[in-house]
């Protein structure tokens, strides 16, 4: 204990909180955590406690009154974690016989009341905003021992032993699963509302504990799958930002955290292009070594770069990371090709795996691109015809029967489209939009007519346009199109990822003369 | 070891190869592991300069880690002459 208050005096003279928060982690060794537990015992570790923080020095005065009574619960708490830690996990034949049995849960909830004290000491015990990394080291582990209970109690319930096991609440499991992490994530948001609502100056506010504790949030809401209470999160700090301090004004390491989790959360609404811009940003300051995190990152700006922009990640890019090579190289590689089939049979092939990563839909939608690519070498292997103009040079044959997109198509999976449904992939192509939209559809029923007048007007009879509506193949168009009818820009057709309307009647493909595939040099 | 420093699963993982009778234990943090895998990882320090950014290493130009999405160096006869076959059998199929 003295080395503690040694530490605690040192970091009280130099008001370094982060130094103060090490007098209070769980993180020790056995040895060490046992040396703190065996210097008190029951009777007299509140004296010994009072005396050695009365003791402390800060520079010219001695700490307050309250203040030192607000420290004396806080390690006072903090002595009996010790004592609950070192019941679950301390070597047993060394310190067994000492302690009575202990369980995670115990940990947890000695953990809770460490948390509370401290929370206490900045309420009404004049605790100053400079010891905020206190807050953080109780939020941080309060998430570690609250994980394990959850895991502990989880185990011992499914394996139904234990006499604990009559306890359970059998009826919800779901909701029983992460109980102690709930429970957590209400702690923490304590944490936050401490932390947002104090309203001295900034200087000297515990604003600047927002980010994060933000952070500890998010990842707590991302294990029990809660998306919708990280918004929340997000929207009270931009509802708060004007008075707090920018982002930029913090440590890296909760810049770079805070926005792949902002990050994130776009992408999770489809709002790839904000996505990408948080993701870029948490890329550009990650730490150059943090392999593990950098990998994260990219995850999911991947994908995002194939919708915003339409590229791929090089050899290059993906070369330290072999999970990535495994979780993208395939794909990207069939939608350079134009491997449509092999495209689909890749996405099945690790469904699992993306789904779990959350990044199924967005890869699905990487299918367009191979399509494009796909009808582009039909578009190629075209070759050339001579120039309708005396001694010009031939340029590329535009008019392609659609029986040969069918064909290219069919090619790979071997099996035969209707040229209806060739249409539909063709018209969906030439609509396609580039950039991407993200607000919600909201179709008046009116609009069907405007669009098939739309559709028409490209080459589609409302007939065959009739007999696609149903098929999915056509229902990212119509929410496109409603989009687009929502402002004023309905005769503004958006680059597509393919140039011309079909002649039906003809069986043909019209391809622009000019960039009959935008951007892709064609 | 394998005690409260287990928020970082990487020191947690050789303390536990060297205690094979702990194999239960072991399989259940696999699976956590598993399960957590886009938990973002704490920074072992809470701040670095701008050189040691992501964005002042490697990625001078991150123009070069993203490529185009199509490709023409393949070898578009190939494919040109799988296509005619193709098409033939589509056509053959149909006029039956």
């Amino acid at each position: 204990m003295d080395s503690i208050f040694d530490k605690f005096a040192e970091a009280q003279l130099n008001r370094n909180g982060y130094r103060l928060a090490k007098t209070l982690s769980p993180d020790l060794p056995n040895e060490e955590l046992y040396s703190i537990w065996n210097s008190c015992n029951a009777h007299d570790v509140r004296a010994i406690l009072k005396r050695s923080i009365q003791n402390t020095a800060t520079g010219m005065d001695k700490l307050p009154h309250q203040e030192v009574a607000g420290w004396v619960e806080v390690y006072y708490t903090y002595w009996k974690a010790v004592g609950e830690l070192l019941a679950v996990q301390g070597p047993s034949v060394a310190y067994g016989k000492q302690f009575q049995p202990s369980s995670w849960t115990k940990v947890f909830a000695a953990w809770t009341d460490l948390l509370s004290a401290l929370i206490r000491g900045y309420l009404s015990q004049g605790f100053e905003a400079w010891t905020i990394p206190c807050l953080y080291v109780a939020g941080k582990h309060l998430r570690v021992f609250a994980i394990k209970a959850d895991d502990e109690r989880n185990k011992n319930s499914s394996l139904d032993i234990t006499a604990g096991g009559n306890f359970q609440d059998d009826f919800n499991p779901e909701a029983e699963q992460h109980a102690k992490l709930e429970d957590c994530a209400r702690q923490l948001q304590k944490i936050f509302n401490l932390c947002l609502n104090d309203r001295a100056p900034l200087e000297e506010s515990r604003k600047w504990g927002i980010y994060y504790v933000t952070n500890l949030q998010f990842k707590t809401y991302f294990k029990f799958n809660s998306a919708a209470l990280s918004k929340n999160v997000l929207k009270a700090i931009s509802a708060g930002r004007g008075d707090m301090p920018p982002l930029t004004a913090f440590p890296k390491s909760q810049q770079v955290t805070f926005k792949y989790y902002e990050g994130i959360l776009c992408f999770l609404e489809e709002n790839y292009v904000e996505a990408e811009n948080h993701l870029t940003e948490a890329w550009n300051l990650c730490h150059k070594d943090a392999t593990r995190n950098k990998e994260l990152i990219l995850t999911y700006l991947i994908p995002c770069h194939l919708l915003t922009t339409h590229t791929l990640p090089s050899q290059k890019l993906l070369e330290p990371y072999p999970r990535l090579q495994k979780l993208f190289s395939e794909l990207a590689r069939c939608i350079k090709k134009g491997e449509l089939h092999a495209f689909d049979l890749a996405l099945q092939e690790g469904e699992d795996e993306f789904v779990r990563r959350r990044i199924y839909l967005t890869l699905e939608r990487g299918r367009d691109i191979a399509l494009r690519n796909l009808l582009r070498k039909v578009f190629l292997a075209g070759g050339f015809e001579e120039s309708k103009e005396e001694g010009g040079s031939p340029v590329r044959r535009t008019r392609v029967p659609i029986a040969e997109f069918a064909a290219g198509i069919s090619l790979g999976s071997q099996e035969t489209l209707d040229d209806d449904e060739v249409e539909c992939l063709i018209a969906n192509m030439i609509y396609k939009a580039s950039k991407l939209y993200t607000a919600r559809s909201r179709a008046p029923g009116s609009v069907y007519a405007q669009l098939v007048i739309a559709l028409q007007t490209n080459g589609i009879q409302e007939s065959s346009f009739q007999s696609c509506l149903a098929s999915s193949i056509l229902a990212s168009l119509w929410r496109w199109r409603c989009l687009g009818l929502q402002g004023s820009t309905w005769t503004t057709r958006p680059l597509g990822l393919m140039k011309g309307y079909i002649a039906r009647e003809r069986g043909i493909v019209v391809l622009s003369k000019s960039g009959a595939f935008p951007g892709t040099g064609i | 070891m394998a005690s409260a420093s287990s928020s970082s699963k990487n020191e947690a993982k050789p303390a536990e190869a060297k205690q094979p009778e702990q194999a239960p234990v072991t399989e259940q943090k696999t699976a956590a592991a598993l399960e957590e895998d886009d938990e973002f990882e704490d920074f072992p320090v809470d701040d670095w300069p701008a050189e040691e950014t992501e964005a002042a290493n490697g990625s001078e130009g991150t123009q070069h880690l993203w490529e185009e999405s199509w490709d023409d160096d393949d070898t578009s006869d190939d494919f040109s002459a799988q296509l005619k076959e193709e098409l033939k059998k589509v056509e053959a199929s149909k006029k039956r």
